[in-house]
């Protein structure tokens, strides 16, 4: 138990990793192949703010005279997953609205309908 | 002394103030992007003789290094900076003549944020801040693939956003193991630690950046995306598409196997894979009717070719693949102008209807035979320089392996010779069926074609300007992989 105790967080976010790379390989309708980039991206944020967290740590912020840095979380892969969060919202968009494209153009968002999308 | 950061500042900038300008002048807001570019050429030429003896470092918010984000202006940053400005340059100004209608400036807009990315990446000292930089240039050539909105460009930048993605999320996921491991996102420091761990725990993270990357720089397996995307954007964004943005994914691809990894005994492995590039993007290619799928099935086989020389890992293997780098950017760049202004006369994407183009558009025709005759290799074009370097240098290294892997890639550049002369056959010995009418392409994309077709027979002709970059650069990216480790002080 102590390694599941341990490395929860690692499995849950290698597992959206994984979730969202099965969809994404093996759906065909494009708003599920959306919502997998979506899962990896998400799994992806989880691992990097994993990294930097410790069990019972408080946020890295000096309020006081008596504030040590031991028991405080890593700044850094938050800083990270703050900029890659914004940076996913912008690839989701852009997705999306190309999905809408898509749909006006093609008339079904279904890849294997639309010649040329098979990959 | 003028500091790197306006290199990535000035273009950032402009990009944001483009549609607000348009909003005074929409006539004038075309031109600034030229404007930014031609100084962005100007300051990164002036920087590149002081690079050559010391790299620049520009600490960055007050931080020093390995904690704040730096850049680390090295003689293949700015090398690289001052190519992508002065493609760009060449490319803006042609656009700036051809896109019309009340979105121009969305256009330019978009164009300036895929070049602050480009240059951003090569100048950057920081892993993580790479990424960002990245991201910059791959979510607006996701965005600039899909600017006509017709159905095929659309369904390219679909299929380029997805793939795209999933590439940048695996190398997000090779930067969180690098940091879990090593503390730290700074190159420099990265590379000076990565001898501490087992080989064994950094292969993960490697592997995963250079998938990553590697699916922007369109190497076998991961090049899918490449000929939609390439052949149904505009012709401007292809040429900028072709001759930039894969070079950059290419550089990631190297920046992170020699300077952050020092990884030697991965490169066989990518010569492989470079080579299997090269003959399939040549295969590809020559069984292709429509003009602009072929140039793009060429992009990958010259990415094949250049990547085989930079994993070669001697120093003239490295100067030999940045030198063809150089040549496939500028001649791309001038055969998909060239192919974009003969199929807006011809009206039609298939090779067969360029019939009769040498006496419809002489010059135009004239500048797309330098850019084919330089890209397979004919003398005094810049790609025979290239070549030339390259196959020296695989039989300098005097094993069994780079001997074959060569003879492979001759075979590849046959191919590539066989189906170029092809399509000159076609422009200069088969006449229209109708006639056609002559029309030479407007001024404004002729001076362009010029320019890059004028580089590229100065460069075939005197190797020598820039083998002196090359070679500090080559020394730049082997000292990485030296005892002692980091290429980036």
């Amino acid at each position: 138990m102590n390694f599941l105790y341990d490395y929860t967080y690692y499995l849950g976010a290698f597992g959206l990793v994984f979730i969202g790379l099965y969809v994404i390989l093996t759906r065909k309708n494009l708003i599920r192949v959306i919502i997998g980039l979506s899962l990896l991206e998400t799994g992806v944020n989880l691992f990097l703010v994993s990294l930097g967290y410790v069990r019972g740590g408080t946020a890295p912020i000096f309020s006081g005279s008596g504030t040590e840095a031991a028991g405080m979380v890593d700044p850094i892969p938050q800083a990270l997953v703050l900029t890659s969060i914004v940076i996913g919202m912008a690839v989701l968009a852009l997705a999306l609205s190309l999905a809408i494209r898509l749909y006006r153009h093609a008339g079904t968002i279904d890849l294997a309908k639309i010649r040329g999308q098979r990959w | 002394m003028v500091n790197p950061v306006l290199l990535i500042a000035a273009p950032l900038l402009a990009a944001f103030a483009v549609p607000l300008w348009s909003l005074i002048s929409g006539r004038s807001a075309r031109y600034l992007p030229v404007a930014v570019l031609f100084f962005n050429l100007v300051i990164s030429l002036l920087l590149l003789p002081r690079v050559r003896l010391e790299p620049i470092r520009v600490i960055i918010g007050g931080f020093p290094p390995p904690f704040g984000i730096n850049l680390t202006a090295g003689p293949l940053g700015i090398g690289l900076a001052a190519l992508i400005a002065g493609v760009g340059l060449l490319v803006a100004f042609s656009a700036a003549g051809s896109v019309r209608g009340g979105r121009g400036e969305k256009y330019h807009s978009l164009y300036l944020l895929l070049l602050t990315g480009a240059t951003g990446v090569v100048l950057t000292g920081d892993i993580f801040n790479l990424f960002v930089f990245f991201e910059i240039l791959c979510v607006s050539s996701y965005a600039l693939v899909a600017y006509p909105g017709d159905r095929p460009a659309v369904e390219a930048a679909v299929k380029y956003l997805v793939q795209g993605a999933v590439g940048s999320s695996l190398a997000l996921l090779g930067i969180g193991l690098l940091y879990g491991l090593f503390g730290t996102l700074n190159l420099a420091d990265i590379a000076g630690r990565i001898d501490s761990v087992e080989p064994t725990r950094i292969f993960l993270p490697l592997a995963l950046l250079v998938t990553g990357f590697g699916v922007e720089a369109a190497i076998f397996p991961l090049n899918a995306w490449l000929p939609d995307a390439h052949s149904s954007a505009p012709p401007a964004v292809s040429a900028i598409l072709s001759g930039i943005a894969i070079e950059v994914g290419l550089y990631a691809v190297i920046r992170v196997t020699y300077t952050l990894f020092g990884a030697l005994s991965l490169l066989p492995f990518l010569a492989g894979l470079a080579l299997l590039s090269l003959l399939i993007g040549e295969m590809s290619a020559y069984a292709q009717d429509n003009v602009k799928r072929m140039l793009a099935y060429s992009s990958i086989g010259q990415i094949g070719l250049i990547l085989f020389a930079l994993a070669l890992a001697t120093a003239s293997g490295i100067a030999g693949g940045l030198f063809q780098l150089v040549a496939h950017t500028l001649s791309k760049a001038l055969l998909f102008l060239a192919a974009g202004y003969m199929i807006h006369r011809a009206g039609s994407l298939r090779i067969a209807d360029l019939a009769g183009m040498g006496r419809r558009m002489p010059l135009t025709s004239f500048a797309f035979a330098v850019g084919v005759f330089s890209l397979v290799g004919m003398p005094p074009g810049a790609g025979f320089a290239g070549k030339f370097l390259i196959v020296r240098a695989a039989l300098d290294r005097g094993e069994i392996l780079f001997t074959v892997l060569i003879t492979f890639a001759l075979a590849g550049t046959v191919i590539e010779g066989a189906y170029f002369f092809r399509v000159i056959q076609t422009i200069y010995f088969r006449s229209a069926p109708d006639g056609g009418a002559k029309g030479e392409a407007p001024w404004t994309a002729l001076l362009p074609l010029g320019l890059l077709a004028a580089a590229i027979i100065v460069l075939g002709v005197f190797p020598r300007l820039i083998t002196g970059v090359l070679d500090s650069v080559a020394g730049e990216l082997l000292r990485g992989t030296g005892p002692g480790g980091g290429g980036l002080p």
